[in-house]
């Protein structure tokens, strides 16, 4: 199979209905894969914090954003809520906290918390993931077939 | 095992349990309070963005309108009175920087929001970057006798005397832009604005310091939110609408840099941003060492598959 490549980069977001393997690399961050078992396409998200609160931008920075418009962007592009599946990954927590423990703002753990509350809420199942943990993850998504290679990294980056 | 418990037992499993139910009714109603509270400020945000809409449409609509009317009476002034001309011009490029200004910024925003910025990372020609944001204000702060002092302090040994850094060109005029035009807004008549450029462990800073109104501690926190306006700026040469500082750290974001204030209320502010240096991505961001490890995800134990 001959594929497109795109990187994908915090805060944005990415469909497509031609194969395409789409690369990331995430922290603290989550992505979001979808993927549509009918028509054999899928969507990709990479967002940094949980929620958007209305103050700054409403951009796909915040996990309730991206994951709306990765799912409105789905159905534009022809697919049922009902035929979607889904994958997340990241959330790790790479910041230490004061006492040498994992940090408590949590951001990792609360990145993955909303995919989990949003998806739910569309009624989409999580038929993969592999999140939390404290290192940075580089992830590859097929858009034809949903597949993810997934490697974890060896330094603590991001 | 022996199943049975002492009534002690019992009454320390019961109580373990109710504090337990305690704790979690304490998280639910933690977990309601910062709903309505979130709540609330969606519907600020609603309300600011509709009043943002229907600002924006004066504020094209009259810029358009006055330099529709300027190039009418510029075609039948008579050729003696080109003094006349020169002064009309000057106002239709008054009205057309605003107008552009305000559309780049309009633009950016919506680009943003739907997750549409990506870097775009080149080597840049800082002195020439930001000297050509300077001159781009030029007619309006003459205007204003606003004189904006450049203090470039990249000094030799950091390379040659043409200093290239790499980030992304247009975003980074952009967010000095959107500071400086800050800056104008709240300077008083006939007064200065100092822009300095240094290097510090490998970063880039670029500060903005005016003389102007200054920043309340309290608004210090608020200034970046979208679509929120300070009321007090001086000058009426930019409106605004609460868009650009927004954008500034929005696309800071992407620049992977920051921002800091410094501000007294009746003593002027400085706005400070520090960007890395970024690594040029070549056109395909798969090549490089760290695409290849996938290319044998078949032999390679380190990869999984979902």
């Amino acid at each position: 199979m001959e594929y497109s490549q795109h990187f994908l980069y915090p805060s944005s977001f990415f469909a497509s209905r031609e194969p395409y393997v789409v690369k990331t690399v995430l922290g603290s961050c989550v992505a979001v894969c979808l993927w549509d078992k009918k028509l054999h396409f899928g969507g990709i998200n990479h967002y940094m914090l949980p929620t958007w609160m209305g103050t700054d931008l409403a951009s796909p920075k915040y996990g309730n954003i991206a994951i709306e418009k990765l799912i409105e962007k789905m159905k534009f592009m022809g697919s049922r809520v009902e035929d979607l599946q889904a994958k997340i990954f990241g959330g790790g927590e790479l910041l230490q906290g004061v006492d040498g423990g994992p940090s408590s703002t949590q951001i990792g753990e609360r990145n993955i918390q909303i995919a989990k509350l949003l998806l739910e809420a569309n009624k989409i199942p999580i038929v993969a993931s592999c999140v939390g943990g404290q290192r940075g993850r580089k992830i590859l998504f097929f858009t034809d077939t949903g597949e993810v290679r997934h490697k974890y990294l060896e330094k603590r980056q991001f | 095992m022996n199943n049975n418990i002492t009534d002690r037992q019992l009454l320390k499993e019961l109580s373990a349990r109710l504090k337990q139910k305690q704790e979690t009714e304490k998280k639910y109603a933690d977990l309601l309070t910062e709903y309505q509270a979130m709540g609330k400020r969606l519907k600020d945000s609603e309300a600011l963005k509709s009043h943002f809409i229907s600002n924006v449409t004066n504020e094209i609509v009259n810029p358009f309108t006055s330099i529709l009317g300027l190039s009418k009476a510029i075609l039948s002034v008579e050729k003696q009175d080109w003094k006349k001309i020169v002064s009309m011009v000057a106002l239709i490029h008054n009205e057309a920087f605003n107008l552009d200004f305000q559309l780049k910024n309009i633009f950016t925003a919506a680009k943003i929001e739907a997750g549409e910025i990506l870097p775009n990372v080149q080597k840049v020609h800082i002195r020439q970057l930001i000297q050509g944001v300077i001159d781009s204000f030029s007619i309006v702060t003459r205007k204003m006798d606003i004189d904006i002092q450049f203090d470039y302090q990249i000094q030799l040994g950091f390379g040659d005397k043409d200093y290239y850094f790499n980030t992304d060109a247009e975003k980074l005029k952009q967010i000095i832009s959107n500071i400086l035009n800050n800056a104008v807004k709240y300077s008083y008549k006939d007064s200065k604005i100092i822009v300095k450029c240094w290097m510090d462990d490998d970063l880039l800073f670029v500060s903005v310091q005016d003389f102007g109104t200054g920043i309340s501690d309290k608004n210090q926190s608020v200034i970046f939110e979208r679509f929120k306006r300070l009321d007090t700026g001086i000058n009426s040469i930019n409106q605004g609408h609460g868009l650009g500082l927004s954008i500034a750290k929005a696309l800071l974001d992407v620049l992977e840099g920051d921002i800091d204030i410094k501000s007294t209320k009746g003593e002027g502010s400085t706005f400070t941003i520090s960007i890395p240096r970024l690594k040029v991505v070549n056109t395909d961001p798969f090549g490089g060492d760290d695409g290849m490890f996938f290319d044998n995800a078949a032999t390679d134990d380190d990869v999984d598959l979902f």
